[in-house]
């Protein structure tokens, strides 16, 4: 008796000690006729950031969804901090928080009413509830507007209300759907460094998804999304490396002149003239700059050093550029019985938008 | 089950605490039914007498205005199911580790809750009505009040789970209220009805609703064979038939609800 329940300790162990906390082999999910994944694997490790870079209709939120057993896939292995997201739900949706892409809160309820029903429904003692909401409300400054009702708050204060409600159930692992969408840009900081801080914190993993390119290279590892397939998974310095070398662009009075000059001392770079200014592919730009000033005799009169963004690294892999796509995979499930579009011919309720 | 409990909690909580923050709606549940008896119920009795009756008409009346505005209380309360699924609520909620089916019977009891605070308010002015009334009479009614509303709240998350649009609720609402009102036997007593309109009610849940109603209030201020003459089914039978029709309900919404997640 006692060996086996050993045993199962040592199971549920191994399953707080993993190093992989997400690991997604051949995930392919179909709408319809559209392949809206199409055979994705990736694995996130414990205490990382990982973000899932994408255009618009990439497939970003249906992975998400996918984890968060919130939609079903069509084929393929999924576990979540250990668990098959298949058939373990509860034991996934115990271990996950998530801030959902679109802001979901309760307007007509305080901020504290919020994250009352959240951390009830996760099972959160009362005790530990009031501990937690204290430090996590105080943390992103929410702390004095805790009795104010949510329909009150700013697009930014919803967000970190939102992340503290995600939080308040200690999750393993974050899920953070394009968490800075719709956010000026003082806000979005301030969101990037609560997250920072919490990963370092509370040693959360950190799965999210984006579209900017900016926020991207915060993450300690990313993968490249599109069409439904994953075109590269790795750091961001490593991508920016795939594609080589820096830039350089500079100006001179002779252009000509010092373009020979160049080729002459520098043979094994090449060198082009592009409208008024020369380009160079090096391959430590930093360090290169002083060498050429000084090697090349006409008067500089612009030097400009670039080192390949996240950008060029998504022109590569896919041919074009991130903002270009924005064909989306409806994501539109069948119409179920909704008698309104049925009666809407005759219907004299005018929709209201609000 | 500790567990479970505990979470049809909080959601039957979530359910009143939107009730009370939504104040305008909490005094027009209110305003509306008082309003209709008094002036709609005070110009009908003009029109018949007393002594051709045997009964006062407020006292066939008022049951089953008191049924008609619980159920529609219960039924427009379940529209915080669309406005979840609308907004996205619903999510938060069903990527929380809880079981569905009590989220479902959290909605429906919640909606039930609002529909008997309604109707214990409206059973307030029944001294004034007339009626005969103690304190035994209101927990019974308040009994029947819980088993009508029950059953209406249920009726409407199952209408409503699929439907993703706010505006759906209002039409779906009339068409499956507003017949089943008229074919109660609320506004006209059913034993003068033809014979088609009586099968079509026989098979209304709300008709018994009504009669268990008039058998509870009126207990205390007539005799048994007058109040045989203002319903149609016995009390016994009107109370089977509804915990029926509540349990049956209940398996079906929590089935449609399940179905409609993915």
């Amino acid at each position: 008796m006692s060996s086996l329940s050993e045993k199962a300790e040592q199971i549920e162990e191994n399953k707080n000690n993993i190093s992989e906390v997400i690991q997604v082999e051949n995930l392919k999910k179909r709408y319809k006729n559209v392949n809206a994944l199409d055979g994705v694997s990736f694995s996130v490790e414990k205490g990382e950031v990982f973000g899932l870079l994408g255009p618009n209709g990439a497939g970003k939120t249906t992975i998400i969804n996918i984890l968060c057993t919130l939609s079903q896939l069509s084929s393929g292995q999924a576990y979540v901090n250990g668990y098959n997201i298949n058939n373990q739900s509860a034991a996934v949706r115990r271990s996950i928080g998530l801030v959902f892409q679109e802001t979901i809160l309760d307007n007509h309820l305080t901020a504290e009413e919020n994250l009352y029903l959240h951390a009830m429904l996760y099972g959160v003692s009362l005790k530990e509830y009031n501990q937690r909401k204290r430090e996590l409300l105080k943390f992103c400054e929410l702390w004095d507007k805790r009795k104010m009702k949510v329909e009150t708050f700013s697009g930014g204060m919803r967000r970190r209300l939102e992340l503290v409600r995600a939080l308040i159930h200690w999750p393993q692992i974050l899920f953070l759907d394009e968490p800075t969408i719709g956010l000026d840009p003082q806000t979005r900081k301030k969101i990037w460094d609560y997250i920072f801080t919490l990963r370092k914190k509370k040693n959360v993993t950190i799965f999210l998804t984006t579209q900017y390119l900016s926020e991207a290279e915060n993450c300690d590892r990313i993968a490249i999304l599109d069409h439904g397939t994953i075109v590269a998974v790795d750091s961001p310095e490593n991508l920016k490396k795939m594609i080589g070398e820096d830039i350089i662009f500079f100006r001179t009075e002779d252009n000509q002149l010092a373009e020979k000059e160049f080729q002459k001392k520098f043979a094994k770079y090449p060198i082009k003239l592009i409208g008024k200014e020369l380009r160079v592919k090096v391959d430590n730009g930093d360090k290169f700059l002083p060498v050429l000033v000084k090697a090349i005799s006409p008067r500089i009169i612009s030097m400009e050093l670039r080192r390949p963004t996240l950008e060029d690294v998504f022109l590569e892999i896919t041919g074009r550029k991130i903002r270009e796509n924005n064909k989306k995979i409806e994501e539109e499930t069948e119409e179920k019985f909704d008698l309104s579009s049925l009666f809407s011919i005759f219907s004299p309720f005018k929709k209201n938008n609000e | 089950m500790n567990k479970k409990i505990k979470t049809l909690y909080i959601i039957w909580y979530r359910e009143i605490l939107i009730y009370f923050r939504n104040t305008a709606k909490f005094f027009t549940s209110i305003f509306l039914p008082i309003l209709i008896l008094v002036v709609f119920g005070t110009g009908f009795k003009t029109m018949f007498s007393v002594s051709a009756l045997g009964y006062d008409f407020v006292q066939f009346f008022f049951p089953g205005i008191l049924g008609l505005s619980v159920s529609v209380m219960a039924i427009s309360s379940t529209i915080s199911a669309v406005w979840d699924r609308e907004f996205g609520f619903l999510k938060e909620i069903l990527v929380s580790p809880t079981s569905r089916s009590c989220i479902i019977l959290g909605r429906i009891l919640g909606a039930t809750t609002t529909a008997l605070i309604q109707g214990a308010l409206i059973l307030l002015i029944i001294p004034y009505l007339g009626i005969g009334f103690n304190k035994f009479l209101f927990i019974k009614t308040m009994l029947v009040i819980f088993l009508i509303s029950y059953g209406m709240a249920a009726l409407g998350i199952f209408f409503v789970s699929r439907l993703k649009k706010m505006e759906s609720f209002s039409i779906i609402s009339q068409i499956i209220f507003a017949p089943m009102a008229f074919l109660s036997g609320a506004f006209f007593p059913l034993s003068n009805a033809p014979s088609w309109m009586v099968k079509i009610a026989n098979y209304n849940p709300l008709t018994y609703g009504i009669d268990a109603l008039r058998w509870v209030i009126l207990s205390g201020s007539l005799r048994k064979e007058e109040i045989l003459i203002i319903t149609s089914h016995p009390l016994l039978l009107c109370v089977i038939v509804l915990l029926i029709f509540n349990l049956v309900i209940t398996f079906f919404s929590i089935r449609i609800f399940n179905k409609s997640i993915y």
